[in-house]
């Protein structure tokens, strides 16, 4: 059995969990045996931590997937266990950072949303350097740009963000689906078009 | 015709991504409900919501929202009786207010098919309280089904309809958070014929009734059913032994806590020992629990909460003269979420096994790095009437972050968007525990402490929900006490559910039948009663003040529309105009040359469109209102006092450039 595990994070709306879906129906239709993944929505509208887990499974035989202890998958990533981590907020990508392992890649939101805390004056907002320095201590494999200035710069809008840090996920790690099957979904979605051409922005980066 | 819309049109052979609770409103669809209602709660809102929103395509199904849980499980119980499967979903605390009619549901027995889906919620990201509902079932006798994923949510769903007929019990099906907000493929089944899905209701008194002996009769006879039905699940497909090799230890789990364990064996390498897999956590028949014991001597049950089932096998095991050990709490823990961390660590301590390295050192890494993060909690949306309303009565009652003033009231809170005001930086709240307790509480402590003025807050979905005879009681009883109503139109913690207060649904179709709350709360025998906008804070602030000086019980209802649901009918009414904020036109700006960072907007109201960002000539660090996300509420415009924020008209795309890079505060 071979897994792939993808954790996105981010604020609530953000666009985590839309990441999260088109990850999912895309593998419906690629030829790829189990996917899950658990969503937590609570506080989602309202500036608060998200995350979403995509986890692809592969089965080597038809018996391993009638195997009652393997055929049965939790819906999070265990500490450690994630092949790719996104973040759309750059503190709470060392939220995120537990998922993390020495071969995961990380792809990273530059632009920060303070929190009521570092508003309040009682603590500081990391320095985007401390953050790239703490996840260096885990993995080698960084990727950050300015998703937001991105977006405003391409549709005068904050919304296609999330999709072009998809893009720019499959331009930086080798995930086990095609590239258009995400085309196809997103194809056959709400706001079509700028979707498409904010996942191809992704890939370019 | 292609199949549009998998949820009702879908058969055998297709697939689809969906929702834990998506996929148990599917199973109850393949079962032929003909009713489905709840009051809504998180996690388990969808459930019912996905129902609702297709029903115009579902022919004889009828749907409701309904005020509270304790009404819409009874309804479940009418339509079943009259011979209509019925599905009603609620929370975990909605059993709390569903169990008086639970508690008879198993005196009376059901006709056709019951489920009572309960969405629980350990760890509480979504909740007062993390109560594990399985308890109730010792008293109540409703059995429990629990299903480990998405495929088992819609099966079991669609399962349990039968059980419930066969045995005449409503079954309570059971999924945490992280199965009803778990997304993953479902394979769908056939879906019945729903021509012939009607009522007749047929009297049936010797079950119906209960009064004195016949109450007893009743009691006698559920108890010999959930004996037939502890004989049924000895043998049943839900409950499952996964003989081991010759190992002696044995593995008992349930639900998504199971999904956990299997995948932590698989991670740790452990392939051999016997695990008992319990679709049914209650009853648990003596005969199947035996069958597991042999040839074990070291058993261990992963779970969450207090241990709803070791509690059982242990007693069990005692009955039987089970010789070997059993374990459950000591390795896993009784609070909190259990997560599939706490399962790998668990076994691992319990095998005694080596933990992976990957996973040991992420453990540790993420601990030293966890208290270097700033904490980050959440808070009302951009332009919410809620921050207007605890801004309002902050300044009404004298509190102040930036000069570190105390308020001297009591704030009684309660549960909704506005319990939000408990955390930093309004700190608005000194108690909250479940719904409608606020105005319960205070007008307790305005009657034994005089030197306190007492302010309880509340929603108006809560208020309706079991608020009103609160308030009747308050007045009958002479309390003192400024109760504040924010009502903004919808159940909006929940998802936006209708209330009687919802004017304009969010396509802009009018509401049939609106409530005047005023005219209600008058009715009460309320005499001091106004309704204002909080967003015009000052004077809604000076109302706070003159309402505190006078006698009695005063109402204050705080009515403007929950911003989201208004935004979302603009983009829908307006498509063109792809939306409000985001077009540019008159947008309000905080000129640097004014202000003097007294902190009114930004920590006092702390709207979170007012950012902080840097000047990259002098490096000083300067706010600014971040013209994607500011919904051009006003207030920050109306509190200023100094007169540094304005009106302007803009174009977010050359504001953008203009500045620059220097959306990051530090790069
Ligand atoms: C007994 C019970 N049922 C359901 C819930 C779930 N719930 C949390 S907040 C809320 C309603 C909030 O609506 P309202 O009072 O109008 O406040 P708003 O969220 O709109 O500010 C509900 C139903 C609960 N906490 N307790
Ligand atoms: S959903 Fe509505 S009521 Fe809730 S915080 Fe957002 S704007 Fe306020
Ligand atoms: S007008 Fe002011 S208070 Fe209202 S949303 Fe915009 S920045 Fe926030």
């Amino acid at each position: 059995m071979k897994k792939f595990n993808i954790a996105i994070v981010g604020l609530g709306g953000q666009g985590i969990i839309t990441m999260g879906t088109v990850m999912k129906n895309a593998a419906l239709s690629s030829d790829l045996q189990d996917v899950s993944g658990s969503e937590r929505r609570g506080g989602a509208q309202r500036e608060g931590y998200v995350e979403t887990f995509v986890k692809y499974i592969f089965y080597e035989n038809e018996s391993e997937m009638k195997d009652p202890r393997k055929s049965m998958h939790s819906p999070m990533i265990e500490s450690g266990g994630t092949d790719a981590l996104i973040s759309l907020e750059p503190l709470e990508t060392l939220r995120g950072a537990c998922y993390l392992n020495k071969n995961s890649i990380v792809i990273f939101n530059k632009t920060p949303h303070i929190p009521i805390s570092v508003r309040m004056g009682q603590t500081s907002y990391p320095e985007i350097s401390f953050i790239v320095s703490e996840l260096r201590r885990i993995t080698e494999n960084i990727f950050f740009y300015d998703f937001d200035a991105i977006s405003i710069e391409n549709f005068n809008s904050l919304t296609q963000k999330n999709i072009i840090a998809l893009g720019a996920l499959f331009a930086k790690a080798d995930i086990p689906i095609d590239v258009t099957a995400i085309e196809n979904i997103l194809r056959t979605g709400k706001g079509a078009e700028n979707n498409l051409k904010a996942f191809k922005l992704g890939l370019k980066l | 015709m292609g199949k549009s819309n998998l949820f009702i049109n879908g058969t055998k052979g297709d697939k689809a991504i969906v929702l834990g609770n998506e996929a148990i409103a599917r199973g109850a669809l393949e079962a032929g409900i003909g009713y489905a209602s709840m009051y809504p709660g998180t996690p388990a809102s969808e459930i019912i919501a996905v129902l609702d929103k297709n029903k115009r395509n579902i022919e004889n199904l009828y749907t409701e929202f309904s005020l509270n849980e304790h009404i819409s499980l009874h309804g479940a119980i009418g339509a079943s009786w009259s011979g209509v499967r019925s599905l009603c979903a609620m929370k975990n605390v909605g059993l709390n207010v569903a169990s008086e009619p639970a508690q008879f549901l198993s005196y009376t027995g059901i006709k056709a098919g019951l489920v009572l889906a309960i969405g629980s919620d350990p760890g509480a990201p979504s909740s007062s309280n993390e109560q594990d509902d399985r308890w109730y079932s010792l008293h109540t006798y409703m059995p429990i089904m629990e299903p480990s994923n998405i495929q088992e949510a819609k099966d079991f769903t669609k399962d349990a309809f039968d059980v419930s007929e066969k045995f005449s019990f409503g079954i309570v099906l059971m999924a945490p958070s992280r199965l009803c907000h778990n997304a993953g493929a479902l394979y769908f089944g056939d879906l019945r014929d729903r021509a012939d899905i009607k009522g007749d209701f047929k009297k049936d008194p010797e079950n119906y009734l209960n009064l004195f002996n016949m109450a007893v009769r009743n009691h006698t006879k559920y108890l010999e059913r959930n004996e037939l039905l502890k004989k049924y699940l000895i043998e049943s497909k839900f409950n499952k032994i996964i003989n081991g090799s010759s190992s002696k230890i044995g593995f008992i789990s349930s639900g998504v806590i199971y999904a956990h364990l299997i995948e932590s064996l698989d991670i740790l390498g452990i392939y051999e020992h016997k695990i008992l897999k319990l679709g049914f956590t209650f009853p648990l028949p003596n005969e199947l629990i035996g069958r597991f014991f042999e040839g074990l001597d070291k058993v261990v049950i992963v779970e969450e909460a207090e241990g709803f089932l070791e509690f059982q096998i242990k007693k069990i095991a005692y009955e039987l003269g089970f010789k070997g050990e059993i374990y459950g709490k000591d390795f896993f823990r009784q609070t909190g979420e259990l997560t599939i961390d706490d399962v790998i660590s668990g076994v691992s301590r319990f095998l005694e096994k080596p933990l992976p390295v990957f996973f040991d050192s992420a453990v540790k890494t993420n601990k030293e790095l966890r208290d270097k993060l700033p904490q980050r909690s959440g808070t009302f949306c951009i332009g919410c009437p809620h921050r207007a309303t605890f801004y309002s009565i902050l300044k009404a009652v004298g509190f102040s972050n930036t000069k570190g003033k105390e308020r001297d009231v009591v704030i009684a809170g309660d549960i909704g968007c506005y319990t939000l005001g408990l955390l930093p930086p309004y700190n608005a709240m000194d108690f909250l525990t479940c719904m409608n307790a606020g105005l319960g509480i205070g007008q307790a402590i305005s009657i034994f402490d005089k030197k306190k003025k007492v302010i309880a807050l509340v929603g108006d979905s809560t208020f309706y929900h079991s608020g009103i005879p609160v308030l009747l009681n308050a007045v009958q009883n002479g309390a003192d006490i400024l109760y504040i109503i924010l009502d903004n139109s919808w159940t909006a913690m929940t998802g936006h559910q209708k209330t009687p207060s919802t004017q304009k649904d969010i396509d802009g179709k009018s509401s049939p039948n609106v409530l005047n709350l005023k005219d209600l709360v008058k009715s009460l025998g309320v005499s001091y009663v106004k309704s204002l906008d909080p967003n015009s804070v000052k004077r809604f602030a000076s109302q706070i003040k003159s309402a505190l000086k006078e006698p009695g019980v005063k109402v204050l209802i705080a009515k403007r529309e929950c911003i989201l649901q208004e935004v979302r009918r603009n983009k829908i009414l307006n498509k063109n105009g792809a939306g409000f904020a985001e077009t540019g036109g008159s947008l309000y700006e905080i000129q640097k040359s004014r202000c003097v960072k007294c902190n009114e907007c930004f920590v006092e109201l702390a709207c979170p469109a007012i950012i902080l960002k840097k000047d990259e000539e002098t490096d000083n660090d300067y706010y600014y209102i971040d013209t994607a996300s500011c919904v051009k509420c006003g207030v920050c415009y109306e509190i200023c006092p100094n007169s540094a924020i304005r009106k302007v008209e803009f174009d977010l795309k050359t504001e953008f450039k203009l500045s620059g890079k220097s959306l990051a505060v530090t790069l």
